[in-house]
């Protein structure tokens, strides 16, 4: 009899999970898809091919201002890291780094300071959260926190996600999310995501996430653990709801995705790979929104195991800003392509102690890249863990330089790049 | 709801961790308790577990282990309360089995091994739930209907969201089971080694 209850009971829970499974939302394609692919092809054409060489910085005109500098305000701690950027309502621009005595120490806070593009001035920064107050939101045991990584959500919120780590090293991170209903003045109670099965460990944030046209949001995360691979998180605000592998093994973390079409992007990743291996930046494809990734040829870019930042402006151009070396971070350059052609060419070199000792060399790291009115570019990263660098890339600058690159086949690609580096 | 969700975790933890701590003291002192003890010391070490105890602390003692290993599965958590059951029975050495050789399959593939992601199936396959179904079934034609009770009431758990994850492996395994299950199955190969030992002793030919 006990045996009959028992089946009857597992009916029950079989129908609602099955109707459970039944409710769950059909898999969106990709958003924010502006590219403007003619304008592009025009743009392109339109510039002379001989005149343009890989190495070819770009020249400065009188009428284009260079790119303008400046540092997000100090919070008085000697180590900061892990800088990233949102574009407010009003037009402004919302920092986010995490600030302490050192990298993953106790007192290391997530910090926040808002940038007036009318005024060119940042305001004082402030604490979003620190790890006392993670510890009581999360209900939970936590040792450190870490790369802050805004996203928008279609109803206006502002949605936080950072790592935070209870035991161990960063690979032992899980990521959390907090929400803003006034841009970022104030936090709601933090929540977990879920993203492991062995006790939730290393899962951890660096790029910005990706809108699907049904609102919510594709977050590339990562593991360093036991394999160090990409992951394409399917949120539904503060929940996973579903995810997909972008690679395996011990090679590749922190992707950073660009979304070609509705259902096409390409992940670039910074590649860990073990000594003797290519020193090269790995590569994923997905034709189906994210569903399924593929591995493809590495990117013909040297990559020291360092973060890489990218960005597509609204005329389709795609920017990275990464080290352009196989060892070391004293190196940051600025690169750009027209996606027709798949070319990268350094158009700006941002950072370079080449010509230092290598006692006296700077870390340049963690670049971030954001858009702020679909044509322009805000840039942040570590500048020697003490201070965080801006540089905000205006739109005539931009499609400057993305006029002035060359006009070749996809067969001189790899010859091109080699020679930009 | 988050904040409910975060005080039933927490008050669970705690039972947890109580009911733990209340079978290792009976294992080291070799007493049987009565179930009005049990119950006083579960309730009493419960308390302390999940409200803040000041001095040094920041957080409840159940937050810091629950730092530590997390949300366990429901099929962890049910097994171990279920002990407080009068007609408590073992589990089933082939539900050890299986928790063991599942485990060893599952964890190499969702922890980076190749593309295959197995976790992936719990946010909404239906094979995979069927897989569990019949699991369950096998539990109660084996007659350990527990274990069909445990693993009904996991699938329940992970529809209505119970724990923060949205993914049905998270309501069945957990490492803590899988360690406590090939720990049990070790333990098992070994005690009957000694038997067979002692008996070859014993009966040798002189």
């Amino acid at each position: 009899m006990s045996r009959v209850i028992a089946l009857c009971f597992l009916l029950l829970a079989a129908v609602i999970g099955f109707l459970h499974i039944d409710s769950r939302p059909a898999w969106a394609p990709f958003s924010g898809n502006e590219v403007i692919a003619q304008e592009a092809d025009e743009t392109n054409q339109a510039q002379p091919e001989g005149k343009v060489t890989a190495k070819t910085k770009v020249p400065s005109q009188p009428s284009i201002a260079s790119p303008r500098t400046d540092w997000l305000p100090d919070t008085g701690a000697p180590s900061v890291h892990a800088a990233s950027l949102i574009a407010l309502k009003d037009g402004a621009i919302r920092a986010f780094w995490f600030a302490g005595s050192r990298e993953g120490a106790p007192d290391a806070v997530i910090s926040t300071a808002v940038f007036d593009p009318k005024t060119n001035a940042w305001a004082a920064p402030t604490v979003v959260i620190d790890r006392v107050g993670a510890e009581k939101g999360l209900s939970r045991y936590i040792a450190k926190l870490g790369n802050p990584v805004p996203a928008r959500l279609p109803d206006g919120r502002l949605q936080l996600f950072f790592v935070t780590v209870s035991i161990g090293g960063w690979a032992g991170s899980s990521i959390s999310t907090m929400l803003s209903d006034d841009d970022g003045l104030t936090w709601g109670r933090p929540q977990r995501l879920i993203t492991s099965p062995f006790i939730n460990l290393s899962t951890l944030v660096k790029s910005p996430a990706v809108q699907m046209t049904d609102g919510r949001l594709g977050l590339p995360a990562y593991h360093e653990w036991i394999g160090r691979f990409g992951e394409f998180l399917r949120l539904d605000t503060t929940q996973v709801i579903d995810k997909r592998r972008m690679s395996s093994g011990r090679s590749a973390i922190q992707p950073a995705v660009f979304v070609n079409e509705a259902q096409d992007a390409t992940a670039y990743f910074r590649q860990t790979r073990s000594a003797g291996q290519a020193k090269r930046i790995p590569v994923s494809l997905t034709r189906n929104a994210g569903q399924s990734w593929q591995s493809a040829t590495d990117l013909e870019i040297e990559n020291p195991n360092s973060a890489v930042a990218g960005l597509t402006l609204k005329n389709g151009a795609h920017l990275l800003v990464l080290n352009n070396i196989e060892a070391g971070r004293y190196r940051l350059v600025f690169m750009m392509s027209n996606p027709k052609s798949g070319q990268w060419q350094v158009v700006e070199v941002l950072e370079n102690d080449e010509a230092l000792p290598d006692q006296e060399r700077k870390e340049f790291s963690y670049p971030y890249l954001i858009r702020a009115s679909g044509s322009d570019a805000h840039l942040v990263y570590t500048w020697d863990r003490k201070k965080i660098r801006h540089l905000y890339f205006s739109s005539a600058w931009l499609e400057r330089a993305y006029s002035q690159l060359p006009v070749q086949s996809n067969a001189g690609s790899s010859i091109e790049v080699k020679e930009a580096q | 709801m988050n904040d409910l969700m975060q005080t039933f975790a927490l008050i669970e933890m705690s039972i947890t961790c109580s009911l733990v701590l209340m079978l290792g003291i009976q294992k080291l002192s070799q007493l049987k308790f009565p179930l009005a003890a049990k119950l006083l010391l579960l309730f009493v070490l419960t308390n302390l577990f999940f409200w803040r105890l000041g001095m040094f602390m920041e957080l409840p003692l159940a937050a810091y282990v629950r730092g530590v290993v997390g949300d366990l599965s429901i099929v962890s958590t049910l097994l171990l309360w279920s002990t407080l059951l009068p007609s408590h029975k073992g589990a089933p050495l082939a539900f050890k089995w299986s928790i063991a050789i599942i485990a060893l399959c599952f964890y190499p593939f969702a922890l980076g091994l190749s593309m295959i992601d197995p976790y992936a199936w719990g946010y909404g396959s239906n094979i995979f739930l069927l897989a569990v179904l019949l699991s369950a079934v096998i539990c109660a034609l084996i007659n350990w209907t527990k274990g069909t009770w445990i693993i009904g009431l996991a699938i329940i758990a992970w529809v209505i969201h119970w724990h923060e994850s949205a993914n049905l492996w998270d309501y069945l395994l957990d490492p803590l089971l899988v360690i406590w299950a090939i720990f049990a199955l070790v333990s098992l190969f070994l005690q009957k080694r000694k038997e067979k030992f002692r008996s070859g002793y014993l009966f040798r030919p002189g």
